[in-house]
C-alpha cells in the first residue's frame, strides 16, 4: 500500500473476475477503493514467463514434475489446467490447506494471485435465463431468487460488451443470446453433428462455445484478437482473453482512484453493532506475517465463494458471534458444484480427408433441453448442458498401440481420426447438509481453515445418467461409433463452478444477501462472487457473477450517494 | 536448447538423497508445518540409475524412434528423459501398484512404497529374453527381442506391463523434443487464425502444438 492512507470510500477483497469488476465499477463511479489480493503480484504481459516457452525449453518437457505435484500440488495437479507452464498459477496446497469432512471429497482448485481464477479460467460465457432464476421456486429446493433474467439482462449487457465474448445467436429461451462478437466457428465434423443432430431432435441446438476470447482486436482497451494458441491458463500478453489483468484492472488504474495490495491474506472484518456496519478489515502480509488493517465506508467480498463465506464465518463477533451477517444461520450452506463428467465419446468417420488449422480455445456447447416446458427427466427437475468439441488425434495414440521401429514412427506423424467428446455440466441442488464450517486446524498463517462437506445428490446422479444416455443418442444419430461414456460426477468441485454459502434471498431468516448482493444485516457489506449464488443452474457462472456485481456496484453507490449507507 | 544431459539434469532436479531431504526440510521450515506433515515420494538414492541402466534406456528409446529423414530418439536425449521422469515418477510410474497387477515376476522389483522399479525390470526382462546381455546384441537381434516384449505387453488382453509407461515416456520425451516436435511433427506456437475446415495433403503433418489432441486424442 502507498503511503499511510488506511481510509477509503470502498474495499473490495478479492482481484479475480467479480473482485476487478467491482474494482472497475465503483472507481469509476468516483470512489477511492483499495483492492486487497492475498497472492503475489503478477503483472500483465511482464510477469506469463512461460507464455512462449516450447515444451523442450522446460525441464519435464511441460509434464511437470509429478514427484513434486504429489507433495505440494495433490488437488491442484487435477485440475486439466495444470501443467508445468501454469503450475505458478495455482495455489501450493501444502501452503494452502482446507480440510474435508469425514467421507467426503472436494478438489478445491484455487489460484491465488493478483488476477485470481481470472487468469485460469475457462472462459465460456453464458447467460441464465427464468428456467434458472425461477427453478429454486419452481421445484422447491433452496430459496428463491429476489431476481429474475429481466433485472439482470441490462447488466448481461453491459458486461459482454466490455468483456468481448464471441458467440452465435441461436433465439434459445434456455440460453438467451447476448451481445456477442463474430463467433468462431464449428469445425467440419461439429457443423455436421449440429445439422444431424437437429435433424432428429429439433430442440437441441449445437452451438460454438461462448468465449472471453476477442475475435477483434480492441485497441482502445490495449487488447489484440485471439492468436488461437490456446494456452491461455499461462497469461496471454495480447490481453484477448479476458482477465483483470488484461480489462478491468487497467480500467481501474486510469481513474487514479485504485490502490492495490498484493500478498496480503484477509482474515477478518470488524464489525460495529452501534451502527450495525462493517467498518475495516484485518489482514496478514504474507511477506512479513505482519497484521496490517484498512477501513472504508463499504466493503464488497470478492474473495472466491469459498474464501468469502470463509472470511465471513471467521469475523464472528460478540454481536455476531455465528459469523458476520449470519443472523439466519443459513451462512455456508447450501453450496454447489456442477455434476460433471464425461457422458460421451465417439469415433467420428467420414471426414478422413479434412483439418483445422489453430488452436480453438473454446468448444462447443448443447444447452439444455430437459425440464423446460414440460417436465420430461426422470428422477430430476431441472437441467444439464454439454460442452465438448471433435478433435483429430495425434503422436499420442502411439502410446496405446504396439510397434516400434521406423515404420511405427511413420505411421505416428500423420493427422489422427476424428473424435467427438461431450462431456456434461448438471444442476448442483442447493442442500442445507453441503456447507462450509470452520475447523479447528489453522493454516500456516495460524488462520483456522475452512472445511468442505459436499457430495453430489441423487437428482444429479439421474441426471448424469439421463445426459449419457442422450450422449451416445445424439453421437450415433451425428453417425458416430460411440466407444465410451461415463455417468459418475467426478468430486465435489471438479467443475470449478463452486457457489453459494451466503445466499440471495427475499426473507431475512432464511437468506444473508438481498437482492442486491448485500447482506440483510449489515447494509455496507456486499457479497458479490459465487458465495451469493442462490441456485446452480447448469451454464457456467462467471457472466451471471459479473453481472451481479456490476449491478450491486451500481445500487451500492447510489444508496452512499443518497445517504442510505 | 540442447538437451543438458544426465548429469545436468540430476543437479538441477535435486537428486540425491542428501539434496532432496534438504530441500524439505527448508520447505518445511518456511511454512512452519511438521516435516510428517508432507507426503514424501522419496526420489531415494538407490533409485539413481546404474550407468549400465541409463545406456540401456538410451539404446531402447531408439529402437522405438530411430532416426529417419528426421533425427531419432538417441539424437536428442530421450534415454535421458526417461530416466528423469521415472525418477520422479512421470505417468504414475512412482505411485503404488495396483494389486491386481502385481504378479510373482513383478514383486523382485517393488519398492517399499509399491511402486514399481522400471529401469530394474526392464533392464531384467530383456537380458532374460537375450539369455545374455541384451546390450551386447546386435542391433537388428535388440529390435527383435523389444519388438516381442511390445507385442505382448500390447496384445488384445494382455495383462498388465510395465513396459506401456515406459513406452509412452519414450513417446513424450521425443514429442516434445526440439526435432520431435518441430522436424518430425510441426510446431507452431502462434496459429493467429483459425481455419475450420482445410484438406488434408499427402505427407502432411500433424502438429505437436495441437494442445487438446495431445491432451485428448
Amino acid at each position: 500500500m502507498t503511503g499511510n492512507n488506511t481510509q477509503f470510500d470502498a474495499i473490495v477483497v478479492g482481484s479475480g473476475i467479480t473482485g476487478g469488476w467491482a474494482a472497475k465499477e465503483l472507481t469509476e463511479a468516483g470512489l477511492t477503493v483499495l483492492m486487497i489480493e492475498r497472492g503475489r503480484k503478477i503483472e500483465h504481459q511482464v510477469d506469463y514467463e512461460t507464455e512462449t516457452k516450447s515444451p523442450w525449453d522446460m525441464e519435464f518437457r511441460g509434464q511437470g514434475d509429478a514427484a513434486l505435484y504429489a507433495r505440494e500440488y495433490p488437488v491442484q495437479m487435477l485440475n486439466r489446467h495444470f501443467n508445468e507452464f501454469t503450475q505458478g498459477h495455482f495455489v501450493n496446497d501444502a501452503q494452502e490447506p482446507y480440510q474435508k469432512a469425514p467421507g467426503k471429497d472436494f478438489d478445491w482448485f484455487r489460484s491465488y494471485q493478483l488476477g485470481g481464477r481470472s487468469l485460469t479460467w475457462g472462459r465460456q460465457c453464458y447467460r441464465w435465463s427464468d428456467y434458472d432464476f425461477g427453478a429454486n421456486k419452481r421445484d422447491g429446493f433452496g430459496t428463491d431468487w429476489p431476481i429474475r433474467y429481466a433485472e439482470l439482462a441490462p447488466w448481461y449487457d453491459r458486461v459482454e460488451e466490455f468483456v468481448g465474448v464471441s458467440g452465435a445467436a441461436e433465439g434459445l429461451a434456455q440460453l438467451p443470446d447476448g451481445r456477442f462478437l463474430p463467433p468462431m466457428e464449428l469445425n467440419c465434423v461439429e457443423q455436421a453433428t449440429r445439422e444431424r443432430i437437429l435433424a432428429k431432435y429439433p430442440d437441441r441446438v449445437m452451438t460454438i462455445g461462448r468465449t472471453a476470447n476477442l475475435t477483434e482486436a480492441r485497441p482502445e482497451q490495449g487488447r489484440g484478437h485471439c492468436q488461437y494458441r490456446s494456452i491461455c491458463a499461462r497469461g496471454c500478453s495480447y490481453g484477448a482473453y479476458f482477465s483483470t489483468q488484461s480489462a478491468t484492472l487497467p480500467a481501474a488504474q486510469k481513474t487514479g482512484r485504485l490502490t492495490v495490495v498484493t500478498d496480503a491474506q484477509v482474515h477478518k472484518l470488524d464489525y460495529d453493532p452501534a451502527t450495525k456496519r462493517v467498518t475495516g478489515v484485518h489482514w496478514i502480509d504474507t511477506k512479513t506475517g505482519e497484521g496490517r488493517q484498512a477501513h472504508s465506508r463499504i466493503v464488497f467480498l470478492n474473495a472466491g465463494a469459498f474464501n468469502s463465506v470463509h472470511l465471513m464465518l471467521n469475523s464472528a463477533s460478540e454481536a455476531m458471534p455465528r459469523g458476520l451477517a449470519n443472523s439466519s444461520g443459513v451462512l455456508g450452506t447450501h453450496i454447489m458444484d456442477h455434476a460433471n463428467t464425461m457422458a460421451g465419446m465417439a469415433v467420428m468417420p467420414g471426414f478422413e480427408g479434412r483439418t483445422t488449422f489453430g488452436n480453438r480455445p473454446t468448444g462447443i456447447v448443447i444447452p439444455r433441453f430437459r425440464n423446460l416446458e414440460t417436465m420430461d427427466g426422470k428422477g430430476f427437475t431441472r437441467g444439464y448442458s454439454f460442452q465438448g468439441g471433435a478433435l483429430q488425434g495425434t503422436w499420442t495414440r502411439g502410446k496405446r498401440m504396439a510397434g516400434i521401429g521406423s515404420a511405427y514412427k511413420e505411421g505416428l506423424h500423420d493427422i489422427g481420426p476424428w473424435t467427438m467428446v461431450l462431456v456434461v455440466f448438471a444442476d448442483s441442488m442447493p442442500r442445507a447438509s453441503n456447507r462450509l464450517t470452520l475447523s479447528n486446524r489453522t493454516d500456516p498463517r495460524g488462520v483456522r481453515q475452512l472445511e468442505i462437506a459436499f457430495e453430489h445428490g441423487r437428482e444429479e446422479l439421474a441426471a448424469l445418467s439421463d445426459a449419457k444416455t442422450e450422449a451416445a443418442a445424439m453421437l450415433t444419430a451425428a453417425g458416430g461409433h460411440v466407444v465410451m461414456g461415463f455417468d459418475r460426477p467426478g468430486h465435489g468441485g471438479t467443475s470449478i463452478h463452486e457457489m453459494g454459502g451466503a445466499r440471495m434471498g427475499w426473507d431475512p431468516r432464511t437468506s444473508v444477501l438481498n437482492r442486491w448482493s448485500q447482506a440483510h444485516d449489515v447494509p455496507n457489506l456486499f457479497v458479490t462472487d459465487g458465495a451469493q449464488m442462490s441456485s446452480s443452474a447448469c451454464q457456467n457462472p462467471s457472466l451471471t457473477y459479473m453481472a451481479l456485481t456490476a449491478r450491486a456496484c451500481d445500487a451500492a453507490v447510489k444508496m452512499l450517494r443518497e445517504g442510505a449507507i | 536448447m540442447q538437451w543438458r544431459g544426465l548429469a545436468g539434469a540430476m543437479r538441477v532436479s535435486g537428486w540425491t538423497r542428501r539434496d532432496f531431504a534438504g530441500g524439505v526440510a527448508l520447505f518445511t521450515l518456511a511454512l512452519g508445518i511438521p516435516a510428517a506433515a508432507v507426503k514424501l515420494t522419496d526420489l531415494a538414492a538407490e533409485d539413481a540409475p546404474s550407468d549400465r541402466q541409463s545406456t540401456l534406456m538410451i539404446e531402447v528409446s531408439d529402437l522405438v524412434i530411430p532416426r529417419t529423414d528426421t533425427p531419432g530418439a538417441r539424437d536428442v536425449g530421450v534415454g535421458e528423459f526417461v530416466v528423469l521422469a521415472l525418477a520422479h515418477g512421470l505417468s504414475r510410474t512412482r505411485a503404488p501398484m495396483a494389486a491386481e497387477t502385481v504378479t510373482a515376476a513383478l514383486v523382485p522389483f517393488r519398492r517399499r512404497d509399491g511402486s514399481l522399479r522400471h529401469l530394474a525390470w526392464l533392464e531384467q526382462v530383456l537380458d532374460r529374453a537375450a539369455g545374455g546381455d541384451f546390450l551386447r546384441q546386435p542391433r537388428e537381434r535388440r529390435a527383435e527381442l523389444l519388438s516381442a516384449l511390445d507385442a505382448q505387453a500390447f496384445a488384445q488382453g494382455a495383462a498388465f506391463s510395465p513396459w506401456t509407461a515406459i513406452k509412452g515416456l519414450i513417446l513424450t520425451g521425443y514429442y516434445t523434443s526440439e526435432a520431435g516436435g518441430s522436424q518430425e511433427l510441426r510446431y507452431d506456437l502462434v496459429p493467429g487464425k483459425w481455419e475450420w475446415d482445410i484438406p488434408i495433403t499427402p505427407g502432411m503433418r500433424a502438429f505437436s502444438s495441437d494442445w487438446t489432441a495431445v491432451d485428448f486424442g
